[in-house]
């Protein structure tokens, strides 16, 4: 696959505060690739940057190989649909969709042909002639990505393009967009917080976070291998403990040593173990590998969210048992269940649930009290 | 609670409505008075459209409004645009508030402060007039800015932002993404500031005052000139015309929104549809139905009023400032002297002359507009004291009386005044003498002579006096027997005794409502000018007998023609002056002031005394023995500042005791 973009050592600060950190990112052509993290990450800006929208502070922007730093926003083979749609109000809904081929001075036949045929992709055949004002959000939003595809761009850049809709409608869109993209053979990029969203789309999604990226990989990757305690804990729920690399497939966390399958760190060295809840099984007490008592019982649909406390540290396990708060339980994990990640910055800032159960007794304290 | 909420509501719309309403009334009134309506007419609409100085400056007006409101739309929308814009946050909100500030400033203070830099400017470079057209639309476009930047950048900032940027993304350059996305997002925005720049311009009365030049008048400064006597019935026609062309405009705006129209539309478009045509975009035509509207409106205002007014360009020019209603102006199938000398001149020196005659309400405010030397005038016709004042301060000409050969028929009663004792600077214009009205439905005949009346304890609560200072304090001291003009402070004193006195009698101090007080009977004894006496008779409720008499002594003022030192075209002025004393101009002038002439050729003339009848001609014209000696005896003088501001303190006690 060839590369399309490329972003080298791009920093980009606002009123003195850096929000992107020398960033790095290539993407291919015909890639659904997604920019992933919490609000203030840098996301949208890396978008902007690609956009035309931003000039980085140092570093470039390539497209094709070519620096286009300088290159405004309409010379480039790039279209954006916009967080809010941005639909012009003053035209309507056929106007809208031809606005960039009238701005190309396309022929006025291949106008018409063009237009009925990317709303003919989006659905929206017999709404031409309707103000777009009057159209539901999901309508909106397919008019607005049918006006950015109408031009065949290169690139398309989607920025948080669902976080509008409710969630039925998302999903649906969701699925949507991914048959666009591949109908089209169009590279997406996709902006986003919403890691479902991101895991249940992409071929590739970037994580993350302060302007830095904290990793790129595909769903499965990132879901499984997280670099990082922030990534880990970002994308699904995980408990991440302290642990010491005994040596290669062994670890000890918790006060017991595990197999494990991961190696190559040094002898003894200080790790953070992720284990995601849904890996842990019950089992009856004195039987695991673990001991602890439950304090808090969720009833979420498919599963219960347990919360056990284990010599002071909470741990969430998914479980389709029952059962009861106060119930001394024991837990086992399988080897593959374990993963190990070196320490970093975010190392002891996520994975306990302790604040997650507090909360929750607190909230129950109240509210015991007030029935008083 | 809900029906007091009911109650208070339709008050509320009494109080906003009964004024339009009784305007619209009178303005159909047959007759001149605004206590009595005597029939249905359209009299003063006719009347309206014959006075071609008022619609010259209804023209001045609506050409004034669409330049002022087309330029600062033009620039508030670009103004707005660039605040919008700007990325610092405290410029942005530092340059809001700045452009706010001219909208709190009071209006007399933005007027005096740009009259201030125009003249100052004026002289910097070196212009010789500086008030002109240019000046007032500066000024308009000025003051009607920060309204269309307050109605714009709103909209501005409400559109998302994104959208100019969506433009662009699909291949607009950052212009062309301003004209075919943001332009048309803002504008609604941009087509009501400027129907409200339109408005503001066409109302403005102070800041126009202190901007205009030489010979250009707007309608409401004209307006507010004839207060010298009292608003003539086609002003309340033309009014109300004013009133429903806004109403029009208000209506298109509102109508291009309402729901009415949506499904109008609606309907419209269906029709399109089956037809086979691709519908038109309903926001765009909006749009253009505001637009083209508002557009249409103005260009038939301006079309009619162009239509009766000429719109030539002769290059001599003589600009005269005059009172308000103070020459005759064609109405009521009156000779137009302005007009008539623009033909008689032409015809007699084989050259068009284009006369600018703009007036003015008060000597004081003439005197300020010539001594700002902002201003250039050839013919002003100010009153004795005033006079007297500019010959003081050399601003005004002595006159070349070769070319005033008319000057012989003035009566030798007008020589040898104290204005101008060697009759070098001035022409009598016209006379007034200040006599007592009384109605005699309420007063006893017997008691109807000399100052005594107005003192007359069985008229308590019917006695209207003078609302000034000179004025109140005359009748006390020519009561008295004093010197008006003593520059002894106790007489002062006591004549505000006698004033004190006379107080409790008094139902109201009173200038121009002396005219609706007495027409009604309200008021039964008023001291007033005998030309205005008539003025009141011609407008008298059935139950009022108004009757008139001379106290002797009592005040006398004289107008005089005079050329100011900021003439441009000496000669061309005593042409003016001439012709205005010849027998037809003269007599017309005469008619229609009502006031006393004091040209031979008017007077002594058999028509004219035909037309007046014997009971006014006795009145106006009384047969003092020595006019002169009377007159520089106790005619007004102008006062020292010190002694004037000592008899305003005085007049300041009796009004707030």
């Amino acid at each position: 696959m060839d590369k399309i973009i490329e972003l080298r050592n791009i920093t980009k600060s606002f009123d003195g505060e850096v929000v992107l950190d020398n960033i790095s990112l290539d993407i291919y052509d015909n890639e659904f690739i997604t920019l992933l993290g919490p609000s203030g990450c840098g996301k949208t800006t890396t978008l902007r940057l690609i956009g035309g929208f931003e000039t980085p502070d140092s570093g470039d922007v390539l497209f094709m190989g070519q620096r286009i730093n300088d290159v405004p926003p309409h010379k480039r083979n790039v279209n954006t649909v916009f967080q809010r749609y941005a639909l012009f109000p003053h035209l309507n809904v056929f106007e809208n969709v031809a606005f960039p081929l009238r701005e190309r001075k396309v022929p006025r036949e291949e106008i018409e042909t063009r237009v009925e045929e990317m709303l003919a992709m989006v659905a929206l055949k017999g709404f031409e002639h309707r103000s777009v004002t009057s159209l539901s959000g999901g309508q909106q939003q397919r008019v607005a990505i049918a006006r950015a595809l109408v031009g065949k761009p290169r690139v398309l850049l989607l920025d948080e393009p669902l976080a509008a809709l409710d969630l039925k409608l998302r999903k649906d869109m969701q699925q949507e967009l991914k048959n666009i993209q591949k109908a089209t053979g169009i590279t997406f990029i996709f902006v986003t917080h919403d890691q479902e969203e991101a895991l249940s789309m992409s071929d590739t999604i970037v994580v993350m976070s302060e302007g830095r990226i904290q990793q790129i990989g595909s769903s499965q990757d990132v879901y499984n291998e997280p670099k990082n305690a922030f990534v880990a804990d970002f994308i699904g729920e995980s408990n991440i403990v302290d642990g010491i690399m005994l040596r290669d497939k062994s670890v000890s966390f918790s006060g017991h040593t595990f197999a494990c399958v991961d190696g190559g760190f040094a002898p003894s060295e200080p790790v953070d173990v992720v284990v995601r809840p849904e890996d842990v099984d019950i089992v009856p007490a004195g039987k695991g590998m673990l001991q602890g008592t439950v304090t808090s019982v969720t009833f979420m649909g498919v599963h219960y969210e347990v919360i056990v406390d284990i010599g002071g540290f909470k741990w969430m396990i998914q479980t389709t048992d029952f059962v009861a708060e106060g119930e001394h339980i024991g837990l086992y994990i399988e080897p593959d269940a374990i993963h190990i990640m070196k320490k970093s910055e975010y190392s002891g800032l996520y994975g306990d649930y302790a604040s997650f159960s507090n909360e929750f007794d607190e909230l129950s304290d109240a509210e015991s009290e007030g029935s008083e | 609670m809900k029906r007091a909420s009911k109650i208070f509501t339709a008050l509320m719309f009494v109080f906003l409505f009964a004024p339009i309403a009784i305007l619209l009334l009178f303005s159909f009134n047959e007759a001149r008075s605004l206590s009595v309506f005597s029939g249905f007419s359209l009299k003063w609409y006719r009347e309206l459209f014959r006075d071609t100085e008022t619609l010259k400056t209804v023209r001045n007006t609506l050409v004034l409004a669409v330049c002022a409101a087309g330029v600062s739309t033009v620039m508030g929308t670009a103004a707005a645009v660039g605040i919008h814009r700007m990325r610092s946050k405290y410029l942005r909100s530092a340059l809001d508030m700045v452009t706010n500030i001219p909208m709190i400033n009071p209006d007399i203070i933005t007027g005096i402060s740009m009259m201030l830099m125009f003249v100052f400017a004026s002289r910097l470079f070196g212009f010789a007039a500086s008030l002109s057209f240019i000046t007032l639309l500066i000024a308009h476009i000025t003051f009607c800015l920060p309204y269309v930047i307050l109605q714009v950048l709103p909209r501005l900032r409400q559109m998302d932002k994104s959208l100019p940027e969506a433009a662009m993304d699909l291949g607009c350059t950052p212009w062309k993404a301003f004209w075919k996305v943001e332009l048309p997002e803002i504008m609604p925005a941009i087509v009501t500031g400027m129907i409200m720049a339109f408005t503001l311009s066409l109302d403005d009365f102070v800041i126009s005052y202190f901007t205009t030049g030489t010979g250009f008048q707007t309608l409401p400064i004209r307006i507010y000139n004839m207060t010298k006597k009292t608003v003539t019935p086609d002003m309340y026609a033309l009014a109300t015309l004013i009133f429903f062309v806004i109403l029009a405009l208000l209506l298109l705006s509102n109508l291009t929104d309402s729901e009415d129209s949506q499904k109008l539309r609606a309907a419209r478009r269906a029709k399109r549809a089956a037809a086979g045509k691709p519908p038109a975009d309903p926001r765009k035509q909006r749009i253009l139905y505001a637009c083209g509207g508002s557009l249409a409106l103005v260009a038939v205002a301006a079309a009619i009023v162009f239509a009766v007014t000429e719109t030539d360009n002769k290059p001599q020019v003589l600009n005269v400032y005059n009172w308000g209603e103070y020459i005759s102006d064609g109405s009521e199938g009156s000779m137009d002297v302005v007009k008539e000398f623009e033909r008689w001149y032409q015809e007699e020196y084989g050259r068009p002359v284009q006369v600018n005659y703009t007036t003015f309400a008060s000597n004081e405010d003439m005197y300020a507009k010539l001594s700002s030397g902002a201003v250039r005038y050839d013919v002003v016709i100010p009153s004795d004291y005033m006079i007297a004042r500019m010959i003081e301060e050399d601003m005004l000409l002595p006159l070349d009386f070769d070319n005033i050969p008319n000057y012989q028929y003035i009566s030798d009663d007008f020589h040898g005044l104290y204005y101008d004792p060697d009759d070098a600077y001035s022409v009598p214009y016209a006379y007034g003498i200040v006599g007592v009205i009384y109605n005699a439905n309420a007063v006893d005949e017997a008691d109807a002579s000399g100052w005594d009346l107005m003192w007359n304890e069985k008229y308590a609560g019917q006695i209207l006096q003078f609302n000034n200072s000179r004025d109140a304090f005359g009748t006390a001291m020519y009561r008295a027997g004093m010197d008006v003009n003593t520059t002894d402070r106790s007489l002062w004193q006591s004549a505000l005794d006698d004033l004190l006195a006379q107080r409790p009698l008094v139902k109201s101090y009173v200038m121009d409502e002396v005219y609706n007080m007495m027409e009604s009977g309200e008021g039964a004894v008023a001291a007033y000018y005998a030309g205005d006496y008539f003025t009141m008779l011609d407008a008298q409720a059935d139950t009022v007998d108004l009757r008139f008499y001379y106290p002797d002594p009592t005040n006398f003022y004289i107008d005089a023609m005079c050329v100011p030192s900021c003439c441009q075209n000496k000669q061309l002025a005593e042409i003016f002056i001439n012709y205005m004393l010849s027998q037809e101009p003269a007599i017309a002038n005469a008619e229609y002031t009502w006031y006393a002439s004091p040209n031979t050729l008017v007077y002594e003339n058999q028509d004219y005394i035909d037309e007046m009848g014997e009971d006014a001609m006795a009145i106006l014209y009384p047969g003092w023995d020595d006019f002169a000696a009377q007159y520089n005896t106790y005619a007004y003088r102008n006062l020292d500042g010190e002694l004037l501001d000592y008899i305003n303190s005085l007049w300041e006690t009796l009004k707030i005791n």
